[in-house]
């Protein structure tokens, strides 16, 4: 192999052979549902849920978990080991019944960095983090995040190599004041909730650090031991938009994180009401 | 410990001298973190009209979260109960510094009913918010049943959240003053930079030797028995300080112990 002349990030841009790899699906404005993941079911895709376990025989999970892992802290080291815990809180199996119920296809990997000796640790959360980045899953949700200042490079460093490898990383954000990570990085896809009942409607936010919102409010989950309950939280929204993301990585599957979040809000619901939304549409003329 | 890393006589008087202190005026002002906790589980009732709200602490040795304060017609079975950290809404809340409620939480027969039976009350819906200080979670705030809806809104959550931060705030005001140890250590840390952990340690374990609270010795008995006498008027309060008087003067005697 030839050294290349140019620096490596150039290439796509001037190397022909490569040129086919910058040739993108559609434009913005063609960009409706039908295209983005109507038919999908989320085949081939594989979520990993950073949470509280998942209860492999849920109803709500239908057999989709693949892989159980845990993060243990062993001499102050924390390290990944396979898990059959199933879930301590009912939440990661709350977010897992969320997003198979919008992606029935998808396989689920739980990655449990809560626990009793995990409490409050921000460096079980971002081994965890790690793990499923090296593992090559195609999204990941993650409904906490971490305060601790100490770990903001070394998140940023992760969040930045799962965004290099075409993982999204869908982060709820933290409804508590003050910053918390991952959930603030940039490349992340950053949830809040809203409160129409309807696990398909989905708002896009321009003005960040939080850029989509999801159904978040009244949710029925599905809980501990087999149960299910009603939830309100913005970690009940990020499972709303992991499910759609799994669906459009299902139909597209080169689609990278930023391309990702540019289909969603291409078709992002309209939060105004009908009456404005067709004077606004007057007015430009449509 | 080696002769030479032993504090000067004084220096250690005047450290003890500085724990005894500091731990009579805290008996004596009462617990001023446990009145503002009050204080905002009274209005987190009284605002949402619910039937309870709790604020739960974050301690060690075992690591739990207490219910400290609580208010409302079915709070008061909560104050004292201990649950694990990781274990239930409030467990998942305060782990994950994420605020959620649940509603319909009767709808499931398994759900973590064990802790709530212990309180006397098992609610039909939650709101949970972490109380954070600076970077950590400390403890969580949590209220049950709004009268007026089956279900917590976001504005609820919203709100929620304001309170505990202020329940944070309180907690952070008098947390290092409620913990004599934690004072001395921390005056030390910022005094004495370059020296290890160990040797702190061992200065705070020589300053407040002997503080440990034991309710029944009777010097501590006496600072609670003196604690009680706050709402009385300065004539009183001069009757009492003449009778101590007396009693100082004949402990002094010759021939007394």
């Amino acid at each position: 192999m030839t050294e290349p002349l140019l620096p490596a990030w150039s290439e796509p841009f001037v190397k022909e052979e490569l040129a086919a790899g910058l040739v993108r699906a559609s434009r913005v404005d063609r960009i409706d549902r039908e295209w983005a993941w109507g038919g999908s079911t989320g085949a081939g895709i594989t979520v990993a849920i950073i949470d509280s376990g998942l209860e492999r025989d849920h109803p709500a999970l239908h057999g989709r978990v693949v892989e159980s892992v845990a993060v243990e802290i062993v001499d102050d080291e924390p390290r990944v080991v396979a898990d059959d815990a199933g879930d301590l809180f009912g939440h990661g199996t709350a977010c897992g019944g969320i997003i198979v119920g919008l992606a029935p296809e998808v396989e689920l990997v739980s990655v449990r960095v809560l626990g009793a000796d995990l409490r409050g640790k921000g460096t079980a959360f971002l081994a965890g983090l790690e793990w499923a980045v090296e593992r090559g899953v195609q999204v990941a949700n993650l409904s906490l995040s971490s305060k601790s200042e100490a770990l903001f490079a070394a998140f940023h460093e992760v969040v930045d190599e799962a965004y290099f490898k075409g993982l999204a990383l869908v982060s709820a954000a933290n409804n508590v004041a003050g910053a918390s990570y991952p959930s603030l990085f940039s490349s992340v896809f950053s949830v809040a909730a809203h409160a129409v009942p309807d696990p398909w409607r989905l708002y896009y936010n321009p003005a960040p650090p939080v850029e989509f919102g999801a159904w978040g409010v009244d949710v029925p989950i599905a809980w501990k031991d087999g149960g299910s309950t009603v939830a309100t939280g913005n970690s009940f929204a990020a499972p709303h938009i992991a499910g759609i993301v799994a669906l459009i990585a299902s139909k597209h599957p080169r689609l990278t994180p930023f391309e990702i979040k540019t289909i969603l809000a291409a078709v992002a619901d309209d939060p105004r009401p009908v009456s404005a939304r067709r004077h606004a549409s007057r007015r430009r003329g449509a | 410990m080696a002769a030479e890393e032993a504090p000067s006589n004084a220096a250690l008087r005047a450290l003890q001298a500085a724990a005894r202190r500091s731990a009579v005026g805290r008996r004596l002002q009462g617990d001023v973190e446990q009145v503002l906790l009050q204080s905002i589980v009274d209005a987190t009732v009284a605002l949402f009209d619910a039937e309870a709200s709790s604020i739960a602490i974050f301690e060690r040795d075992p690591e739990r979260l207490e219910f400290r304060v609580a208010a409302g017609e079915q709070g008061a079975g909560a104050i004292g109960l201990s649950v694990p950290p990781s274990q239930g809404i409030v467990g998942y809340v305060f782990s994950t510094g994420q605020a959620l409620a649940l509603s319909d939480v009767l709808s499931d027969p398994r759900f973590d009913r064990r802790t709530a039976e212990k309180t006397g009350y098992v609610p039909r819906s939650i709101a949970a918010v972490p109380l954070i200080d600076g970077q950590v979670a400390v403890g969580v705030l949590q209220v049950l049943d709004k009268r007026s809806s089956p279900t917590f809104s976001l504005r609820d959550m919203e709100l929620l959240a304001v309170f505990a931060r202020q329940a944070a705030a309180a907690i952070n005001a008098s947390r290092v003053q409620r913990d004599t140890t934690l004072l001395i250590r921390e005056v030390l840390r910022s005094i004495a930079g370059d020296a290890d952990d160990a040797a702190i340690e061992v200065l705070v374990g020589a300053a407040t030797d002997g503080l440990d609270r034991d309710d029944e010795a009777p010097f501590w008995r006496l600072v609670e028995q003196v604690s009680r006498l706050r709402g009385m008027s300065d004539r009183e309060l001069g009757l009492v300080g003449d009778i101590l008087d007396v009693v100082a003067r004949y402990s002094g005697r010759p021939g007394r112990r």
